[in-house]
């Protein structure tokens, strides 16, 4: 019966979800969306779809080699590699998205310690460092609906996108069901909103994406959109030219909601959503390309350390709020002298030890396995400052 | 706070274990002497039942402790609570419970006699009530005491006993203990067994079962049969329990509720951490778990003070749901009992 045994820590059952099947979630989400890639513009979606994946995953594998790691295949490039070319026209060439793909492996994965250490969304940061060496292949769109040969350039770039007439301060001469629908020119996966849509519902559904990011995103851009309006239309018209345009929901469900770049808590990934949503709509107001979504994301990816701290220092008061009253209660005087003389300090501990609230008198906490062990209250060491260290994990953000 | 601390919900996993007879192994009784023998048994004085408690040998299973000296040490006063704790919120175990269903005259006995010296104004069985894979119901009553059924989500041990309005004693009594306290009251008889679980997927008859106090491992999962060779045993709970290498060596005690004979380990992390915060908010205690094992796999010990690292329970909450199976809680307790001990010396 001994040979067999093995050694493994606490908790003996675990949870049947993986990282793996999270992944697999996203990626089941993706397909359907290069599906109606295919639909609009034939098999050259699916085509640039493969180029993306293949490069992502030789590039990540180059990388660990290079670094002299085991490589060990996971989900998070394949992710990367198909999310790059749903944000570009469809009939971009093949080596923007190599270029892009190693951007995002080589500048912003690999240097960090692979997955789960980027500080920037990886396809964001690729696409951006596309857009902004070819703006004319990033920026200029098959018109839909028409078969594009797979390898080769089409002639036909007359199209422009709603996003594009937007930032030139016009109204966009397409009606809003076709661009819910995804009937316009644009980037080759973010148009149709429909199904973006709902594969996003279906990555809530399967708690791969936690509901408060895009919630907290999407509902804050509408309205931020309908009362201030580029361009002469009713409120109604701007928010639904500004939310279906460019890559506003793609991106809220698929990027925005990154696990490793976002905020920890619910309330943090509130405040990111909430922030991230007034940094686009700030970038397309201002911002000299059409495109908002992914530069304003890389900015808000230096801040979700920020809101993980602005969380952690709410939950500190929280968790000693018993203590916090208590001392209040037996003295409010003393709370405003500082002693500083370390014999004091010594004094006042000895102090604390022999007291033992009375009003608590708990004998059973203890939920390991070892008998006798008692909960005793713990002894607050430090003042606790919230905000002045707030302050100080902003000002190192800004350092950096 | 639910915005912040959202806990878990186990698959509990009690079945068949709960609604089966408790097995009982066989065993030579130990009897004990006292002057009042003869004396009927509701005319036992509060000093007389502290006196059989002590005479008995009776461990509270819930925390180690004699029950004489927690019954004499104890003043409820006026507004007093007595809580006999059969909660039981760990996948497996139903140790406690069973006892509350299968035994219910000796155990309504055990808290009479608890009452009558501890005279509390309330007294309340606490029970999990979140159990869905079963059919089975937790009754209202037992033995004409209420039972609280306790709800919320895994670590529902810690959250029922707080509770309790503040002003107001209280204090927490095993089932075990109770049917203990009833058998040396009524045939004078000392504690010498305790109440396992032996449950587990390599296990071929799961119940609860009544052994002797010093029974090997090994011999206890003969009696019950193994399927397979099992690649984990645990002693203890299926949370919190540990790892046993030995079970012709290992012995049970009055403390321990259950043995799981695992078919399979669960597989190892082969990933990093993707920061996806459900650590984060499965913490009862609203501890910032991820940034607290970072700070722990450093060894930052200065850092991790200030995230009140003390504060863990050590329930293994995180671990369950983290998705890249890493051992957080065995690297974060490790982490505070390297901290208590650079405490004691002077280090930190």
């Amino acid at each position: 019966m001994t040979e067999k045994l093995m050694f493994q820590n606490a908790p003996h059952v675990r949870q049947s979800e993986s990282v793996r099947t999270m992944m697999t979630d996203v990626v089941i989400a993706l397909l359907p969306i290069y599906l109606m890639g295919f639909f609009y513009y034939g098999a050259r979606a699916l085509m640039l779809g493969l180029c993306g994946v293949l490069s992502c995953v030789g590039f990540s594998a180059i990388g660990s080699l290079a670094l002299r790691e085991k490589f060990s295949f996971d989900l998070t490039p394949v992710i990367t590699g198909l999310i790059i070319p749903l944000l570009m026209p469809a009939d971009i060439r093949y080596f923007v998205i190599i270029a892009a793909c190693a951007v995002a492996i080589f500048v912003v994965k690999v240097p960090f310690g692979g997955t789960g250490n980027n500080l920037f969304n990886p396809a964001a940061v690729g696409f951006a460092s596309a857009a902004i060496c070819w703006p004319g292949m990033v920026f200029s769109y098959p018109a839909p609906i028409q078969s594009l040969e797979i390898f080769g350039e089409s002639a036909t770039k007359i199209a422009q996108s709603p996003a594009y007439s937007l930032a030139l301060g016009a109204v966009p001469e397409y009606e809003v069901l076709d661009m819910v629908l995804g009937n316009v020119p644009g980037p080759m996966g973010a148009t149709n909103i429909f199904v973006a849509a709902a594969c996003g519902i279906f990555l809530i559904v399967r708690k791969a994406v936690n509901w408060i990011t895009p919630a907290s995103f999407i509902i804050p851009y509408a309205l931020l959109s309908a009362f201030f309006p580029r361009i002469e239309a009713s409120s109604f018209d701007s928010l639904c030219y500004e939310l279906f345009s460019g890559t506003v929901i793609f991106g809220a469900f698929f990027m925005l909601s990154e696990p490793v770049t976002s905020p920890k808590r619910d309330f943090g990934k509130f405040l990111a959503g909430i922030t991230s949503a007034a940094a686009v709509f700030l970038f397309r107001y201002f911002g000299g390309f059409e495109m908002g979504f992914a530069s304003a994301l890389i900015v808000m990816n230096v801040f979700s350390p920020v809101f993980d701290r602005i969380c952690e220092d709410i939950l500190h008061v929280y968790r000693h709020k018993d203590s916090l009253l208590r001392k209040k209660e037996q003295n409010p005087e003393k709370e405003e002298k500082k002693e500083k003389a370390p014999a004091l300090k010594i004094f006042k501990k000895a102090e604390k030890k022999a007291e033992i609230p009375e009003d608590e008198e708990i004998i059973n906490v203890s939920l390991i396995n070892t008998p006798g062990e008692e909960l005793v209250p713990e002894e607050k060491e430090e003042p606790f400052e919230p905000e002045e260290k707030a302050e100080e994990s902003e000002k190192e953000e800004a350092v950096q | 706070m639910s915005f912040f601390v959202k806990g878990i919900l186990l698959e509990q996993k009690k079945e068949p274990m709960l609604t089966r007879s408790t097995l009982v192994m066989r065993q030579e009784f130990q009897y004990f002497d006292c002057d009042f023998m003869e004396t009927p048994i509701d005319e036992l004085s509060k000093e007389q039942i502290i006196e059989i408690a002590r005479l008995a040998e009776i461990v509270d299973e819930s925390d180690g402790k004699m029950l004489w000296e927690k019954l004499e040490k104890a003043e409820l006063g006026e507004k007093g609570t007595l809580i006999v704790d059969a909660i039981d919120d760990e996948p497996y175990i139903s140790s406690q419970m069973a006892i509350g269903i299968h035994h219910q005259e000796k155990f309504a006995l055990g808290i009479e006699l608890c009452e009558k010296v501890l005279a509390p104004a309330k007294t309340y069985i606490a029970m999990y009530k979140h159990i869905f894979d079963t059919n089975f119901s937790i009754p209202r009553k037992i033995g004409g005491y209420k039972v609280e059924k306790i709800g919320g989500r895994y670590p529902a041990e810690n959250r029922a006993y707080r509770h309790i309005p503040k002003g107001r004693n209280s204090i927490v009594i095993g089932s075990c203990a109770m049917l203990h306290l009833a058998r040396a009251a009524e045939d004078s008889r000392k504690m010498s067994s305790c109440f396992l679980t032996v449950a587990g997927d390599a296990v071929s008859n799961p119940r609860n079962v009544e052994v002797p106090v010093g029974t090997s491992v090994e011999e206890i999962l003969r009696l019950c049969g193994l399927t397979e060779e099992p690649e984990v045993i645990v002693v203890g709970g299926s949370m919190t329990g540990r790892a046993i290498f030995e079970p012709e060596n290992e012995l049970v005690g009055p403390t321990t509720r259950g043995i799981v004979a695992l078919s399979r380990s669960y597989n190892h992390s082969t990933y990093n951490c993707i920061g996806c915060g459900r650590c984060d908010h499965a913490c009862p205690k609203a501890l910032s778990v991820s940034t607290m094992r970072k700070l722990a796999e450093f060894g930052k010990f200065d850092e991790l003070r200030n995230y009140d690292a003390a504060q863990c329970i050590g329930c293994g909450a995180c671990s369950y749901v983290c998705p890249a199976r890493i051992d957080i809680a065995a690297t974060i307790i490790k982490a505070k009992k390297q901290m208590e001990l650079a405490k004691k010396e002077g280090t930190l």
